[in-house]
């Protein structure tokens, strides 16, 4: 403990504020090239085909088209979300032989005009073969189903259509249920949601006639995207460059590699010239990655004093045409079941099954909104039989610092317990549970309740690129400029990245420049999608800026002829503590250093892999491996309001108190927990996709209702600290960018049963259902 | 056929050849290169490709720019002063509402449109003012944070 902070911890504002708040900040689609062409996809209009002939040859004579590519220009190499022995890639950038779903990318047009682009595709001739098609995960498992792809070989039971099974257990769950004082079995299920982001799908490809491919493209990292777009063009990496864009907005939607992104490399390479595809808000409803629903299946038994004895779940996953990352929600569901409360016995399956859907992607949360949700509603329903109130269940289940998960990982510094009491208190939850209390209006019917949840998030895994690396530089005039892999897409990943810097170095935020997110200039990093941004890129900052600060302090101690532990750092100087006259500042000891150092200008690098002894990810059939070294956990309370005459509820007062270790930037903090509240929103009341026979019918913003700034609910946030910043330590802060989404989904399921006594067991929570668990309609 | 056009933009003046189904919004972006103005949708639901006409807000992306012609348009870029952003910018930044930033053009407009008619909106106001603009990123609680904010330094401003 000991030196003061002065830029970790602070509310700090966004360092690109004033570029997007004056409209300079340019995002993919504001990149302007000489010769510039325009892209467009033609798409499936059915969900399940042979594509048995495709004619271009009319769009090709079209003026102003300048290239048509399908599957016969591609190098014929698929790829997956996950690509590993037990899942090898299953998808073609370009249909090939089949197509699986509305929207399937099969051909792409370049010309010089978005309309003759358009003309073109409605030029090209596709004969089909229709197959049956499935559409219902359950409905695709039967015996006898339409086969979209072969089930996976290393699945035994007689379902059809599963994609990737995950499979665990520890202890011994029967008798764990037969020494029960309490056994329950519900099933709960949620609803297709998408992310929403505003700024759409765009990716500008530029081939130079050297071979170089230059992209830039709306994503969450760049060095994920290089690696698949190399791949599957058959190209090296170092002939990739893609480079940083702003990025408005992705929450789990632009991870993977997306057939535009393979059309427009490709059309650019047949071209010579820079070719942009920008998709339309309805090309991403309709054929676009949404998030996923699961049907989760939980038998739960407990002690009297509710102790948590064992616990049976069942996941099943849609996943759509093809895998994306559906093999990776249904091993993230076994974590976040296992995560909060101890469980001596559990017995895990998630399956993912294939249907007609288009693919799905990660979406905030991936998979822990849906569980928590299911998880928290039973043990409400637990505790009322039981005759405990929430919190104390919860208290008796919450695991404790330094425990042990059973995949061997540790959660350290876990202030569950914490989180708990003081959101209880904050909201003064013991009191007001269960007293079905009108709300304050002359308006009696309607009914408030109070709800809470209970959720855990990992902070950075090991899946590539792994790792983060990071250079710090000094420049001539003691200002710093800083080389980061990592890409800002409005969470603020430069922002708290500069700030680690600022407090190594002692330099304002505003006097670091940064260079960031670019595969050619920037070191690797693990990319802002899998939660390590602040644990993984952030110590491989700290790291880089310790290099400079002892490299500074050696050269100061050296010229100031003074120990390195009697100098002091401060506004970009250096001096002899006690003797503040003695100084010299970081443009001297640059100066000094190219003297006497061999022409060192002072460069640091950090390094940080998150676990660094595991070789590999862990399982995602077993679960074997450790998963991560980083949790964060919270507890979130609703407040609703419920009309009992309309079904409508509504959320009022939102509260989360969060163990995310120490918040670098409490400004940052708070816009990501309430984004994150007006998302679960969103999922509770608003959004919903609806999707007949595989094809979208709400593929606009009228029809797929975000909350509007009508929609919002006061949001209220507890720090617990659970760990501090100094020098010279490595740090174990934690995620805040997605684990916030899910307590509050279920907190709100929880007041709403407060509120009228109705218990959801599927989302969203629609006057409808309210209506029916009221008795009032059939 | 194209034809010649004459579009106020933050204060200069354009002379323009343009088809006659562009949108301003395309005239704006493609033609003059001002690409703070951001299209999200297209179709008139997110409000992020507003600008203001004759001090109001409009959804640039349903508008046609020949209906543009002898009006006075602001974007995004028309806002700032040299390097001082406007009270309505620099309360988005230190807010903290802007995330993203790809609705924040659109909001900054409107809510300086609001704040120009009326200095002391109470937060219905504010709503009804930035109703038609989504944001995904931020909950919109640090949005009405900020316009409030950029509300009593106007007022005080004008004192």
């Amino acid at each position: 403990m000991g030196d003061r902070l002065d830029y970790i911890g602070q509310r700090i504002p966004r360092k690109d504020g004033p570029a997007k708040a004056t409209g300079r900040a340019e995002y993919t689609a504001d990149i302007r090239l000489p010769g510039m062409l325009v892209g467009r996809i033609l798409r499936s209009p059915v969900p399940h085909a042979r594509i048995l002939n495709i004619d271009v040859s009319k769009a090709i004579g079209l003026e102003g088209v300048k290239a048509i590519v399908t599957a016969k220009d591609a190098p014929g190499i698929k790829h997956g979300f996950v690509e590993t022995p037990r899942y090898p890639p299953d998808q073609y950038p370009l249909a090939t032989d089949k197509v699986r779903f509305i929207g399937e990318e099969i051909a792409a047009g370049a010309a010089t005009d978005p309309y003759t682009a358009q003309e073109a595709l409605e030029l090209i001739q596709v004969e089909y073969e229709p197959l049956p098609a499935v559409f219902d995960p359950e409905e695709a498992m039967r015996p006898g189903a339409p086969e979209i792809h072969p089930t996976h070989p290393k699945v035994r039971e007689p379902y059809g259509n599963i994609g990737g099974k995950t499979e665990t257990e520890w202890g011994d769950v029967e008798a764990g249920f037969s020494e029960s004082h309490y056994v329950r079995q519900d099933r709960f299920e949620s609803h297709l949601r998408t992310h929403g982001y505003l700024e759409p799908q765009v990716t500008l490809a530029s081939f130079e006639p050297g071979g170089k491919l230059n992209v830039w493209t709306s994503s969450q990292g760049p060095f994920l995207k290089r690696a698949k777009l190399a791949r599957t063009l058959g190209l090296s990496f170092s002939a990739v460059r893609v480079q940083k864009a702003y990025v408005g907005g992705a929450f789990g939607g632009k991870i993977d590699l997306f057939s535009h992104e393979f059309c427009a490399a490709l059309l650019s390479m047949k071209t010579g010239r820079p070719v942009r595809i920008e998709t339309s808000r309805e090309e991403i409803f309709s054929a676009y990655r949404h998030g996923q629903p699961l049907i989760v299946e939980i038998k739960t038994g407990v002690k009297r004093d509710g102790t948590l004895v064992a616990q049976e779940v069942r996941v099943i996953n849609n996943c759509g045409g093809y895998r994306g990352s559906g093999v990776v929600i249904i091993f993230l569901a076994w974590g976040f079941i296992m995560l909060p409360y101890r469980l001596p016995n559990l017995k895990y399956e998630g399956y993912a099954v294939y249907t007609n859907n288009p693919l799905r992607a990660p979406q905030r949360g991936h998979g822990a909104p849906q569980v928590r949700f299911a998880v928290e509603s039973q043990l409400d329903i637990i505790a009322e039989e039981l005759g405990i109130d929430p919190v104390e269940i919860r208290l008796r289940n919450a695991r404790e610092p330094g425990e042990q998960l059973p995949n061997g990982d540790n959660v350290h510094n876990c202030g569950l317990k914490e989180c708990l009491e003081k959101a209880a208190e904050h909201t003064s939850f013991r009191k007001r549970y269960g007293q079905k209390v009108s709300a304050p209006s002359p308006n009696t019917r309607v009914r408030r309740g109070i709800g809470m949840g209970v959720s855990s998030y990992f902070g950075g895994s090991l899946i590539y690129p792994n790792s983060s690396s990071v250079v710090v530089k000094m420049n001539d005039d003691g200002t710093v400029t800083m080389l980061t892999g990592a890409l800002d897409i409005g969470q603020g990943a430069e922002t708290i990245l500069c700030q680690i810097v600022a407090e190594e170095l002692k330099v304002p935020v505003e006097e670091i420049q940064v260079i960031a997110a670019d595969t050619e200039t920037t070191p690797v990093d693990i990319g802002v999608w899998i939660s390590g941004n602040a644990y993984v890129s952030g110590n491989a900052t700290r790291e880089a800026a310790t290099r400079v600060r002892r490299k500074l302090l050696e050269i100061a101690a050296e010229k100031m002829e003074a120990y390195t532990g009697d100098l002091a750092l401060e506004n970009k100087s250096i001096y002899v503590k006690g003797s503040p006259g003695k100084r010299l500042t970081y443009g001297e000891l640059v100066a000094a250093s190219i003297q006497r150092r061999h022409g060192d200008p002072i460069i640091g690098e950090g390094h940080w892999r998150t676990m660094r002894d595991e070789p590999y990810h862990p399982s995602l059939a077993s679960t074997k491996g450790r998963w991560s070294e980083n949790y964060a956990f919270d507890v979130q309370v609703a407040e609703v309001e419920v009309d009992t005459e309309t079904g409508k509820a509504r959320l009022v007062r939102a509260v989360t108190a969060h163990d995310c270790g120490f918040p670098i930037n409490p400004l940052l903090v708070e816009g990501q927990i309430d984004g994150q509240v007006s998302m679960a929103l969103g999922h509770a009341f608003l959004e919903e996709v609806i999707m007949e026979e595989g094809r979208t019918v709400t593929p606009n913003w009228l029809e797929y209702r975000m909350p509007t700034i009508h929609n919002v609910a006061v949001s209220e946030h507890i720090d617990v600290i659970t760990e501090h910043y100094e020098k010279d330590r490595p740090y174990r802060t934690k995620e805040v960018g997605e684990g916030y989404v899910s307590a509050i989904l279920a907190a709100i399921a929880n007041a709403i049963y407060d509120a009228v006594g109705v218990r959801l067991y599927s989302t969203p929570f629609t006057p409808e259902k309210i209506l029916k668990g009221l008795g009032k309609i059939r | 056929m194209k034809q010649l056009i004459e579009l106020s933009v933050n204060g200069e003046t354009y002379e323009l050849a343009v088809e006659p189904q562009a949108t301003l919004l395309e005239v704006l972006r493609n033609d003059l290169g001002l690409t703070g103005t951001k299209e999200a949708c297209g179709t008139g639901e997110c409000g992020s490709c507003t600008v203001l006409i004759d001090g109001r807000p409009v959804l640039s992306c349903l508008t046609l720019a020949l209906d543009c012609t002898g009006q006075d348009i602001v974007t995004i870029e028309g806002l700032a002063e040299g390097e001082r952003m406007s009270p309505v910018q620099q309360a988005f930044q230190d807010c903290g509402a802007i995330q993203c930033g790809f609705c924040t053009p659109g909001m900054v407009l409107s809510a300086t449109a609001l704040l120009e008619e009326n200095s002391r909106p109470t937060e219905e106001e504010i709503r009804k003012a930035l109703e038609g603009h989504l944001c995904r990123c931020t909950g919109y609680n640090k949005i009405i944070e900020a316009v409030n904010k950029a509300a009593g330094q106007m007022a005080a401003r004008q004192k």
